[in-house]
């Protein structure tokens, strides 16, 4: 019999801080050729998990009971050179940002002649030879050139597929996939999966998979063990978790992530959109650089936003999303084409750049590091007029409105979870009493349940406040929650717009069909079905 | 790559035309006559007549424009003619060359007592980050940051040639008299070598690429050997071209006050004596190298941080 990897009452302290465990006797076990999902929220204890497994907790932490094996092998007390043995070549590791997980100065192929090394004793030109071979084998269509390649060259999704290689170099038996898919779009998500499937297929490997998104691994896992706050909750087959989940808090992670079922229904039927137009583009083009292969980033855009709509504009990275948010908001000057605001005209001036205002992604990126959330809020009113007790009073207005604690005001970035910055964004773009909020991925970077309660504020402020919103995203699910129309954004052009239901049940443009097929199965239908069984 | 080379080359050959204009136009912007001054620079004996003046002048080119006056300026210049001093009537080049190589090497081994002592320190400041052996010796190099050579030197020269006696206070003749002046020159850089050090440390040890490489089974050591310690010192080699550049000519005071016969010396001395071909060939020289060095650092570190080199263009 081949080993398993098991882990037994584990249990891991912060050694600065007595009281409760972060960590608390979790026990998992994942057989050769096993696919298991550990699904949790952010701070659930998801990653730690992985990293005791390793050996490699932070300064500061260690384990202070239970016990981790494979096989007959104890890894909480293996010496040194045993755990680096262990370490990618029984046990390989995936992470969320691939690209920061390579080293910067060096080329993709020395990165794999690391491993090849350390666990197959290959060196030189064979070593080489065998690095290529495993770009190839992760889909690398020119893996000599990938070879070659240093890592801020390659695309997100290349980025993890030869991460993917990485891990796999030694031959593990076993590997940790720490979200390895979460930062793609879903086409990639599932080219990532379906490798590690194959993987799994081919010869045994033992998968323990790390999401927040239950509903993304749905098709692929055969167990499914749900964690809150360091504890194990619930755990079992993944049909039966998803079908019958005990836990509370498995229902509603799996509620957060099947978006779907509220979507097409409450959304576009709550709201009802005026013709007029809040925000319209022309032509809009613009090209970066004078290169002489590049095309352009955005190429004639003409797009129509109603007042009071939410549209969704989807597109993999590179499409030219971001770039057309940043020509609305000013920040990009087109080359070609006018952006007008209702009531505002077509020159960028200041009452244009206040009405329309941008939710940004990464919540901790938006944020001064150094001040106090009331100071970042308050840059934006210290142009205008107001006393010192109005400014004061608007912004705590504002923080109420979007369902944080004025408290928090005083709180810097570090100090508050993703969801309360994000949250922070929304009420700083809120000030300025835009007309139009352009939410850039504004939920991609949060866990399933905490996106919820964003999209679900997203959705109350339009309501209330009449707002326009612009879901620029990749999450087709957030797309089908959230718009009532869709825009296809692909190689800098429109390629499609049409009302979100017609968009799901008949795509127009052959990239829209690859979008909608690979969200079906993955979340959407499959999931659907199993949970509308179960009701 | 090439783009990149071709790029930053044209701005070096810029920048040493800008500066050598700027220098060329001395005599003409100082007080006194330019032809006079000139004509000096260019003939050995004293020249008192005025028509002998006017023929030398015309024969030299003197009333041509003063763009063709220093195009043929420059191409005598990097042809090795450089002039003729006014204090010594001897051609300038022969001067500058001798102290460009003394100050070469007096800056080589100062920046190079700086790497040594910065190295383990900064490395040891960042491995201990925040612990009590990080908080003295940053405070200790931050202090030397304020210590001014002028006061330094002395200092040392009492320690080490007065009391102690085992080195000489001044000249240059044997190895030994390289140590005072190098010590006293290697102080600044090694403190800010070494909180370059501790900082590029710090961050290479918390990039995420390290705990990545664990992962994949590369041992401690190893793992700081190859990932933290190479990306770890790329801004101290960036820091060191800065400042080989700028102590060219800024190695003034040290040199003055040890009577090293460098560069810095001999600009001094040119600009007290009014000395206008040798502060002229002086500077020139300098700058060349200076802007050629800081050029060489931008290619070895473009070709060592692709990503940031990338970013640079």
């Amino acid at each position: 019999m081949r080993d398993h990897l098991t882990v037994d009452g584990l249990t891991v302290r912060d050694t600065a801080r007595p009281g409760a465990p972060l960590l608390d006797g979790v026990a998992l076990d994942v057989a050769p050729g096993e696919f298991v999902a550990l699904v949790g929220g952010s701070g659930s204890g998801k990653t730690m998990t992985a990293m005791s497994v390793l050996g490699l907790l932070p300064q500061g932490l260690a384990v202070s009971g239970g016990s981790i094996r494979l096989g007959e092998t104890e890894l909480t007390t293996a010496g040194h050179a045993e755990l680096d043995r262990i370490r990618g070549g029984r046990i390989g590791m995936l992470f969320q940002q691939p690209k920061r997980m390579f080293n910067p100065n060096r080329r993709i192929g020395r990165h794999l002649r690391e491993p090849l090394k350390l666990h197959a004793g290959l060196r030189g030109t064979a070593a080489q030879r065998k690095a290529i071979e495993l770009l190839a084998e992760v889909g690398f269509e020119d893996p000599a050139a990938g070879a070659r390649s240093f890592p801020h060259q390659l695309s997100g999704g290349m980025a993890q597929r030869a991460m993917a290689a990485l891990a796999l170099a030694g031959r593990p038996d076993f590997l940790l996939a720490d979200e390895p898919t979460s930062a793609l779009d879903k086409v990639l998500e599932r080219q990532i999966l379906q490798l590690l499937d194959q993987e799994r297929r081919d010869r045994g490997l033992g998968i323990l998979y790390i999401t927040h998104n239950l509903a993304s691994v749905a098709a692929f896992a055969d167990r499914v063990l749900v964690m809150e706050q360091g504890r194990l909750v619930e755990s079992g087959p993944t049909r039966e978790v998803l079908a019958q989940p005990k836990s509370p808090y498995t229902r509603s992670l799996l509620e957060a992530s099947i978006l779907q079922p509220h979507g097409t229904s409450s959304a576009r039927n709550g709201v009802h959109a005026e013709p007029e137009a809040a925000l319209s583009l022309r032509g809009v083009s613009k090209s970066f650089a004078p290169r002489r292969k590049a095309r352009a980033a955005v190429d004639g855009v003409s797009l129509e936003l109603r007042k009071g709509e939410i549209l969704g504009v989807l597109g993999q990275s590179g499409s030219g999303k971001s770039t057309l948010a940043r020509l609305v908001l000013g920040l990009e000057r087109a080359d070609a084409g006018t952006v007008a605001i209702a009531g505002t005209g077509t020159a960028h001036t200041a009452s244009m750049c206040r009405a329309v205002q941008l939710v940004f992604q990464e919540p901790y990126d938006s944020f001064d590091p150094r001040m106090t959330l009331r100071s970042s809020l308050e840059a934006p009113l210290r142009q205008s007029p107001l006393s010192n007790e109005e400014r004061e009073g608007r912004i705590r207005a504002a923080v109420v409105e979007v369902g944080l604690d004025p408290a928090l005001l005083d709180h810097r970035p570090r100090q508050c979870s993703g969801g309360q910055l994000q949250r922070a964004t929304i009420a700083r773009a809120l000030l300025l009493e835009p007309q139009v909020l352009i939410c850039d991925e504004a939920t991609s970077a949060l866990d399933a349940l905490t996106q919820r309660t964003i999209l679900d504020l997203l959705r109350r402020l339009q309501r209330e406040r009449g707002l326009s919103l612009v879901m620029i995203t990749h999450d087709m699910d957030v797309v089908r929650y959230m718009c009532q129309r869709v825009a296809v954004m692909y190689q800098g052009s429109l390629v499609e717009l049409a009302d979100t239901g017609t968009f799901f049940s008949a795509p127009q443009h052959e990239h829209s069909r690859a979008l909608v097929e690979a969200s079906i199965p993955c979340k959407g239908l499959h999931l659907g079905r199993l949970v509308s069984a179960a009701d | 790559m090439l783009k990149f080379i071709a790029r930053r080359t044209a701005t070096l050959v810029a920048a040493v035309l800008l500066s050598s204009f700027a220098v060329f136009l001395i005599p003409y912007v100082t007080p006194g006559d330019p032809v006079r001054k000139i004509i000096r620079s260019r003939v050995a004996g004293d020249v008192v007549d005025e028509s002998v003046v006017q023929s030398l002048g015309q024969s030299l080119g003197l009333q041509d424009a003063l763009f063709v006056q220093y195009l043929r300026w420059l191409g005598s210049f990097f042809s090795g003619d450089m002039g003729l001093s006014y204090v010594s009537r001897t051609p300038v080049v022969e001067q500058v060359m001798p102290a460009l190589g003394v100050t070469v090497s007096l800056v080589t081994v100062a920046l190079g007592a700086a790497v040594l002592a910065s190295l383990p320190l900064g490395t040891a400041a960042a491995l201990r980050q925040g612990r009590r052996t990080d908080r003295w010796i940053t405070a200790v190099t931050q202090s030397f940051i304020a210590m001014p050579e002028y006061w330094l030197a002395p200092m040392l020269v009492l320690l080490f040639a007065l009391k102690l006696a085992v080195l000489p206070s001044a000249g240059w003749n044997d190895a030994s008299s390289v140590v005072l002046p190098a010590a006293t020159l290697a102080l600044r850089p090694a403190s800010y070598f070494t909180a370059a050090v501790r900082s590029g440390m710090i961050d290479a040890l918390s990039a995420e690429h390290v705990f990545a490489a664990r992962a994949r089974g590369l041992g401690r050591t190893r793992t700081v050997l190859d990932h933290v310690i190479p990306n770890g010192l790329l801004p101290l080699a960036t820091l060191l071209a800065v400042w080989f550049a700028g102590l060219l000519g800024g190695s003034v005071i040290v040199e003055v006050i040890f009577a090293v016969p460098g560069m810095g010396r001999l600009l001094y001395d040119a600009v007290v004596n009014s000395d206008i071909p040798l502060a002229q060939g002086g500077v020139v020289v300098v700058v060349a190298l200076a802007v050629g060095i800081t050029t060489l650092a931008d290619f070895v570190h473009r070709l060592l941080s692709p990503k940031a080199g990338a970013a640079l263009v």
